[in-house]
């Protein structure tokens, strides 16, 4: 993986954290993402240029108008006003490479002087075990803080620990394994068709980027959400609010519609595609 | 109407192995590679101008154009040779690199690489990169592709021709000679090789215009692209793209490109 830095940019040290998403159902992180760039008008600085990322391009997906600036499968954007790199993902990875992926975004993100990582994934919500709709949408998290993934931050937060965590199961300790570089652990690659119920989260692009991460010796969180496909637009707004409570920003670091905190992306204007054609009526 | 067990999810949304770290890759398959002809150029080759057909209409063009000669051949080891002709041929599974000039080693020279084969978007990348910034290293790219009908979020007529472009930094801040046409819509994506090549023309700095254009078969696109052509190498000879243009007014018929007929 290669980091290009754009004609007449350069990258700021003190942007020392990462936000990024994970391929998830219903592409909450990417929205989330997409909502944090808009509204911390981030500045793009750069792409990362990996053979694993399957290609696209589009115009410029932030506004306020879209000006022909080419957008890649993978670009870094850094807002100075709050010390935040967001990079943002565009397209999927290669079938059977997201190990490889995630390994090559770390080493990008150590390399780079990053300390600490937030990734932002959805769940399948029908994973979900125990529904408790009495606090209203809940966010979820995993830490590399302590070993059963638990983070003091978090938890004052009001968001709970993803439980099904286990860093002792075949598939988290495969992980483990795999982007430890002196890992005596010799274990094999678990076979799709021997996947159970539990292997659930460890099968996710979110473990592996967290596993990934972990072995870079850096601060990783993930924060996720339960969700079904369809308007994901809430799931977005609430993972980017917990990413935004979880750094610490006030609102004034942000540069919303109307003097609110968030600015619509202006790509979401034709996320459904084309209004119905009236005509016909 | 389809099988909404089997149908593709839309562009948005991920199949099950997209989100599945233990899915096992695909068998690798040995690399691409460029063959060119006798004598072999010296490389790399320093093109000021680089364009690259993957729509139908542009490969109809570019097929028609005389004048052109034969310099290589990229290879992609999966795609099959059978039913391939000794002469090019629009029917042909080939990915041709021409010349429009005398000598390809010029540094006035124009290539046209007409990619009359699928390429998958998993392949895209390696393809993209043999093309521009290895044996190749051109001044300029300009690729014609067609709307992707799945990846777009507007309307589409199919008696309706429109057009639009992308282009890197460094062709938007060109002062001579870019494409005059509106951008394409945010919103919409590209993909596949199209996408990979402007992408490898954003990241190496390069000079580079993607122009997609719909519908995807026609004499009216197939119109536009001669024109378009024209307007962008002026000394191009298109008088011979009008002959039997209306011939090309429907889908080829689907049969001549299945790999049973051959």
């Amino acid at each position: 993986m290669e980091f290009v830095v754009e004609e007449g940019k350069r990258v700021h040290e003190e942007c020392s954290t990462l936000i990024l998403p994970a391929l998830s159902i219903g592409n909450v992180g990417q929205l989330a993402v997409d909502l944090l760039v808009s509204s911390t008008a981030g500045e793009r600085v750069g792409y990362l240029d990996d053979l694993n990322l399957l290609p696209c391009v589009g115009n410029d997906a932030y506004g306020p108008l879209p000006c022909g600036d080419l957008a890649l499968p993978l670009e870094v954007y850094e807002s100075s006003s709050t010390a935040i790199t967001l990079a943002q993902q565009r397209s999927p990875v290669a079938k059977g490479m997201m190990i490889k992926f995630a390994e090559n975004i770390a080493e990008f993100a150590a390399s780079s002087g990053k300390k600490d990582v937030i990734v932002l994934s959805s769940l399948d919500f029908q994973r979900l075990h125990n529904l408790d709709l009495s606090r209203g949408p809940q966010v979820y998290y995993l830490s590399n803080a302590e070993s059963d993934g638990r983070d003091d931050r978090c938890e004052r937060l009001g968001f709970g620990r993803l439980r099904e965590y286990d860093s002792e199961g075949r598939c988290w300790k495969y992980l483990s394994s795999v982007f430890e570089e002196n890992s005596k652990d010799e274990l094999s690659f678990p076979s799709e068709d021997e996947l159970e119920d539990m292997d659930y989260y460890p099968s996710l692009p979110f473990a592996a980027l967290f596993s990934a991460f972990k072995a870079r010796g850096l601060k990783v969180t993930c924060l996720l959400c339960y969700c079904s496909e369809g308007d994901n637009i809430p799931d977005a707004f609430l993972l980017a609010e917990a990413a935004s409570k979880l750094m610490g920003l006030s609102p004034d670091k942000f540069h919303g519609e109307e003097g609110g905190k968030w600015r619509i992306p202006y790509s979401w204007k034709s996320m459904y595609g084309a209004p119905p054609d009236m005509s016909m009526f | 109407m389809e099988d909404v067990l089997t149908e593709n999810p839309p562009p948005s949304r991920f199949f099950q192995e997209d989100l599945n770290n233990f899915v096992s890759p695909s068998e690798p398959l040995p690399s691409p590679f460029i063959l060119f002809s006798n004598p072999k150029p010296e490389l790399p080759l320093r093109p000021s101008l680089l364009i690259v057909a993957i729509s139908s209409p542009s490969l109809y063009v570019f097929h028609s154009l005389p004048s052109k000669s034969l310099i290589g051949s990229l290879i992609i080891p999966e795609v099959p040779f059978s039913g391939n002709t000794v002469e090019p041929s629009l029917q042909d599974k080939t990915c041709n690199i021409y010349s429009l000039t005398s000598s390809a080693d010029d540094k006035n020279s124009i290539l046209l690489v007409s990619v009359q084969l699928h390429v998958s978007p998993e392949r895209s990348n390696l393809v993209s990169r043999l093309l521009i910034g290895q044996d190749i290293i051109p001044e300029r790219v300009v690729i014609l592709d067609s709307v992707q009908s799945r990846n777009f979020r507007g309307r589409l007529s199919p008696d309706e021709t429109l057009a639009a472009k992308l282009e890197t930094s460094s062709e938007k801040e060109a002062v001579t000679s870019r494409v005059n046409l509106d951008y394409f819509p945010s919103g919409s994506v590209i993909d596949g090789l199209s996408a990979s090549l402007l992408s490898r023309c954003q990241v190496k700095n390069i000079r580079g215009t993607l122009v997609v254009s719909w519908p995807e078969f026609g004499s009216n696109v197939i119109r536009f692209v001669r024109a378009l052509l024209k307007n962008i190498v002026p000394s191009l000879d298109v008088a011979s793209v009008n002959k039997e243009l209306e011939k090309c007014s429907s889908r080829k018929d689907a049969w001549t490109e299945s790999d049973l007929y051959t």
